[in-house]
């Protein structure tokens, strides 16, 4: 086994676990600090993809401003920050939903060849050439629904706004 | 240039997304409800992200990337509009138990 194959199993297994804890747990902090741990996660699981620009757009978008955004969340809905959760049990319909999805996708994922092969490089100036160019209009659509997104925001938590 | 079994990014992509849909399902705090479609939208990502690395042979997979980029935006906006809907929902009814939120009307 590579090292790099080494690397991918431990990253998944803490992806996996990670994503279990932060939505077990029942203190709401302790929940941001386990996706924090995800996200940064992810984000490793990129630079071993060859994808630099994504791990770090990942660490900054993610890792940075939505695990702040979601604590300034809990810290404006409630008066003491570690409250607990009231506990949700884990029914048995929603978990059997979960697993028949997570099945399916992996019996069509064992349909692909199962070879190894070299994982493709890019420059990450080959990448703001692309997105520039030919994805330009993605781009754009992008700017345009986070100005809406942003403003519909600001509106839905202005005081006062009847 | 590293070498890796094909599969098991999106064996990881498959578990993130049943445990991000099993959030959404189960857990009724709209906080951790966004979360859990965090989780599951991180899994699709991690799909672009792997199928650029793995291009059909003699193409190149740099559109993956780029849609990678553009879905990380939606996603952080996606979380912008949940957190405002959060504060509105907790002024006005005091919680922000999504089974709670029984009107339409914000």
């Amino acid at each position: 086994m590579s090292l790099e194959e080494l690397a991918f199993l431990a990253l998944a297994l803490v992806a996996i676990v990670t994503a279990l804890l932060a939505l077990l747990v029942r203190e709401l902090v302790h929940t941001i600090l386990w996706i924090a741990i995800f996200f940064v996660d992810l984000s490793a699981i990129y630079f071993l993809l060859e994808a630099p620009f994504l791990g770090v757009l990942q660490l900054g978008v993610y890792a940075g401003a939505v695990t702040v955004l979601l604590l300034f969340g809990i810290m404006l809905t409630r008066k003491r920050i570690f409250s607990r959760e009231a506990a949700t049990g884990i029914g048995p319909v929603p978990l059997a939903l979960a697993l028949v999805t997570f099945i399916f996708l992996v019996s069509a994922v064992g349909q692909l060849p199962q070879n190894e092969l070299a994982i493709q490089t890019y420059d990450p100036s080959a990448l703001s050439v692309n997105l520039f160019g030919p994805n330009g209009a993605w781009l754009i659509l992008l700017g345009l629904i986070m100005l809406s997104g942003v403003s519909g925001a600001i509106y839905l938590v202005r005081e006062g706004r009847d | 240039m590293t070498d890796l079994a094909l599969t098991g990014f999106l064996g990881l992509s498959a578990a993130l997304l049943g445990i991000g849909l099993f959030g959404i399902l189960t857990r009724r705090n709209f906080i951790l409800l966004l979360i859990a479609v965090e989780i599951a939208m991180n899994a699709a990502i991690l799909n672009f992200v792997y199928f650029a690395a793995f291009p059909a042979s003699g193409t190149s997979g740099l559109n993956g990337q780029a849609i990678a980029v553009v879905l990380v935006g939606f996603a952080a906006t996606e979380v912008a509009v949940g957190l405002a809907i959060v504060l509105a929902l907790n002024r006005l009814k005091g919680t922000i138990n999504v089974a709670q939120a029984t009107d339409l009307r914000l």
